[in-house]
């Protein structure tokens, strides 16, 4: 036999035994058999990284499975509203919703989950070749039962990173005249006293070169959580105010005068500091939402600001959308001293880790189907277009895909920040109740925003409203 | 006897419709209003309270807050939107070019959904975009940002709900004085009445069901809007337009506090029937005692 023929019979032979052997490609339309012609109801937030779910993911899985996903993305508010009373009034409208990771905690308090581990264990034919939970970010753990159980798969996780505008910061005019006015070179702010600086610098450019430029975004909705989020979760915990302020192992203290720390002096700092800087901020600040702050930072109408990393992508990349392609930079939010001391011994936090996941609610009567639609997104192969487009990362393998590599290149390096400096933010604190006490003291904190209440009362009477709500929840004794 | 059973028959998908929909609701509403419910509470089940829940309400400052900013909001839409509504009823039995065109336009409004209205009014007077702020800014100087300032806030509120609402008004009063007959009037005039006294003592009164009507209408839309600030200005800046419609929604939802958000919704109910009642008593039975047998 000639090494020709010899190759040519080992490659049908290869290609025989290829076609013989289960393979991975054929395990979602294996899978989907049974399911063909169902369909899947989803609810979730319309952000980047969810409408890519929406418009890439679920038509693929449809493709390789048969089973339709319908994908409702729609506002922060609407998400909820609609998530929690389908789930409690147990209709079974949605088969996944989205968590966010703040939400989880009230969800496993109130069982409105399915364990998806046990679940995928339960049913090993649903079990998809390349689903792999190791292979997930530590944000998973956000996601996890008492006992290690998984109770939501991981869609996005991101940094609310520190942005500042990269051309401007490099400018020689703009460098000399800063060093001539402050003494000292621009450089991305590392302290509190620096970003004010900075910010009022770039206001007055602003003035001076008639050009709408303002010195820094500030989410500060009058009518809107996000504001308190912005606060109580990235501006706070720079002072080294941590969960909110209040001390959940003491007896979910927040007031000072019974070991809480809403209303310490770090924390009269810290929103002194934050509603300060709304005089450096563009016109739209008091109606911006996390939405209209990176809106704001992507038209280049501010210098520097706190944004959601899921933005950082469009906002650094894409021209059809963003001003300032080419000009972002990325960099840790400015802290008071010892504060990334504490985030890195582990004992504080620096900023906000955000993201969510998908969760099957108890009501669902397609089960089966969404197990399988939340396995299909979390392969590995679906994850590096989809952190290109969204700026978010669930799985370790995804941070050495060449595409991501290439994208973080272009975005200042905003996925190497989060995956080496990921470990100094923390989520939202594991509380059952944030929408009940944030609707309790929100109407407070807007107060401080319009001016009606100082910094200092506003926290005064939002630690006693706190403390106030807890104790009518039932959590202070 | 059977054209009675018949009868009942043909009333029973309407009265059972009423009962699932109206009155079980009511009930069930009421029944909660005594119980402390909150699902994300330590205990999330249901627990007997007694009339701790209507207690709180009259302590409650966000509560009362909302109460007060709505009546102001009732009081200024409602009136104004009564006297442009009666202007424009005035002008349209008037024959001029356009009058058609204008008409229909004028009632567009009344075709949109609230939530749509709050949306265009954002986009209208959103900082940045929004031409509002800029031609004031640009023509005027004036700084306008109703997601800082209170006043303006609310006063745009105010004529976002007379701009909706106005056709509806218009409309009502424009059908009243066509069924008007002309001899009252005529008779005025061989009397030597001016127009104000022919307004005062003819008009008026021909018109006052009508007018009643609307602001009825229109005063009990007021006390339970929602959409439309929600799109507009979420309830801000701080309280500023909080209304009550939106405090309630607050409560139940977000704050999914049950037993508390319906003792507050039955006391809102109470009151604007209450309201609506001291207004008839005021504004027509007392006439009807006042007149001569």
């Amino acid at each position: 036999m000639s090494g020709l023929k010899r190759m040519m019979l080992g490659a049908i032979a290869a290609g025989l035994m290829a076609g013989v052997a289960p393979a991975k490609a054929d395990f979602w339309s294996d899978a989907g058999k049974e399911l063909t012609g169902t369909t899947i109801r989803g609810v979730s937030e319309s952000t980047p990284p969810s409408n890519y779910v929406k418009n890439v993911l679920a038509p693929a899985f449809t493709k390789a499975t048969g089973i339709n996903v319908e994908f409702e993305a729609t506002s922060w508010d609407q998400m909820y509203d609609k998530a929690i009373k389908d789930m409690e009034a147990n209709t079974g409208i949605y088969d996944f919703v989205y968590i966010e990771q703040d939400a989880v905690y009230g969800y496993l308090a109130r069982d409105f989950l399915v364990d998806i581990t046990k679940f995928i264990a339960d049913n090993p034919k649903l079990k998809a070749p390349d689903y792999d939970p190791a292979n997930f970010t530590t944000f998973a753990n956000y996601f996890k039962g008492k006992d290690g159980d998984l109770f939501g798969v991981p869609m996005e996780a991101f940094i609310k990173v520190y942005l500042y505008r990269k051309d401007l910061f490099e400018d020689p005019a703009v460098k000399e005249a800063f060093k001539a006015k402050y003494n000292r070179d621009l450089a991305p702010a590392k302290n509190h006293a620096e970003y004010v600086e900075i910010a009022d610098f770039f206001t007055q450019w602003g003035k001076d070169k008639g050009i709408e430029l303002w010195g820094s975004t500030v989410q500060a909705n009058t009518g809107h959580p996000a504001s308190w989020y912005e606060y109580v979760e990235s501006v706070a915990p720079t002072f080294g105010v941590y969960n909110w302020g209040i001390d959940a192992s003491n007896n979910y203290a927040a007031t000072v005068e019974h070991g809480g720390k809403m209303n310490s002096p770090e924390a009269k700092k810290a929103l002194e500091f934050w509603v300060g800087l709304l005089k450096d901020a563009p016109p739209e600040s008091t109606a911006s939402t996390w939405d209209e702050v990176a809106a704001t930072f992507g038209a280049g109408r501010a210098a520097q600001g706190l944004v959601y990393g899921e933005n950082a992508a469009w906002i650094a990349t894409d021209e059809s959308k963003s001003k300032v392609v080419g000009k972002v930079g990325v960099a840790l939010p400015p802290v008071e001293p010892g504060v990334m001391e504490a985030a890195e011994a582990g004992t504080g936090y620096i900023g906000y880790y955000d993201g969510g996941a998908f969760g099957i609610p108890h009501s669902s009567k397609n089960k089966a189907a969404a197990a399988l639609f939340l396995q299909y997104i979390a392969q590995p192969s679906v994850q590096a277009d989809w952190a290109v487009a969204g700026s978010r990362i669930t799985l370790q393998s995804t941070y050495d895909d060449p595409k991501v590599q290439a994208q973080d290149a272009k975005t200042d390096g905003y996925y190497t920040l989060m995956r080496d400096q990921g470990k100094l933010f923390a989520g939202a604190p594991p509380y059952p109740f944030h929408n009940q006490v944030r609707e309790a003291v929100a109407p407070i904190f807007y107060q401080a925003i319009t001016g009606e209440l100082t910094p200092s009362d506003a926290l005064d009477q939002m630690a006693t409203t706190a403390e106030a709500e807890l104790t009518k929840l039932g959590y202070r004794k | 006897m059977r054209s009675q059973s018949v009868g009942w028959l043909f009333l029973a998908p309407t009265i059972l419709i009423l009962f699932v929909f109206g009155v079980w609701p009511f009930i069930y509403v009421m029944v909660i209003s005594f119980f402390d419910w909150n699902s994300f509470a330590a205990d999330p089940t249901m627990r007997f309270s007694g009339v701790q829940n209507y207690r709180a309400l009259v302590f409650d400052k966000g509560f009362l807050m909302a109460l007060w900013n709505t009546l102001k909001f009732g009081v200024f839409a409602v009136t104004s939107q009564v006297i442009l509504g009666y202007l424009l009823a005035q002008l349209f039995m008037k024959n001029f070019p356009l009058k058609g065109l204008f008409r229909t336009v004028h009632t567009l409004p009344l075709m949109i959904a609230p939530v749509a209205v709050g949306a265009t009014w954002r986009l209208m007077t959103v900082p940045g975009l929004g031409p509002i702020p800029y031609y004031l800014d640009k023509w005027f100087g004036y700084e306008f940002l109703i997601s800082r300032y209170v006043g303006q806030a609310f006063m745009t509120t105010v004529v976002m709900d007379i701009w909706h609402w106005t056709p509806l008004v218009t409309l009502t009063l424009l059908a009243a004085l066509s069924s008007m007959p002309k001899e009252p009037f005529e008779q005025a005039q061989i009397d030597g009445a001016n127009r104000v006294q022919t307004f005062w003592y003819v008009t008026l009164p021909m018109l006052k069901p009508a007018i009643l009507s609307a602001v009825f209408i229109r005063l009990m839309d007021a006390m339970r809007t929602v959409d439309e600030v929600w799109m507009l200005t979420g309830g801000g800046p701080g309280s500023a337009t909080r209304y009550i419609g939106l405090y309630i929604w607050r409560v139940v939802f977000p704050k999914t506090d049950y037993g508390y958000g319906s003792a507050m919704s039955l006391i809102t109910l109470y009151l604007t029937i209450v309201m609506c009642w001291l207004l008839y008593a005021g504004l027509v039975a007392r006439r009807d005692l006042k007149r001569p047998e």
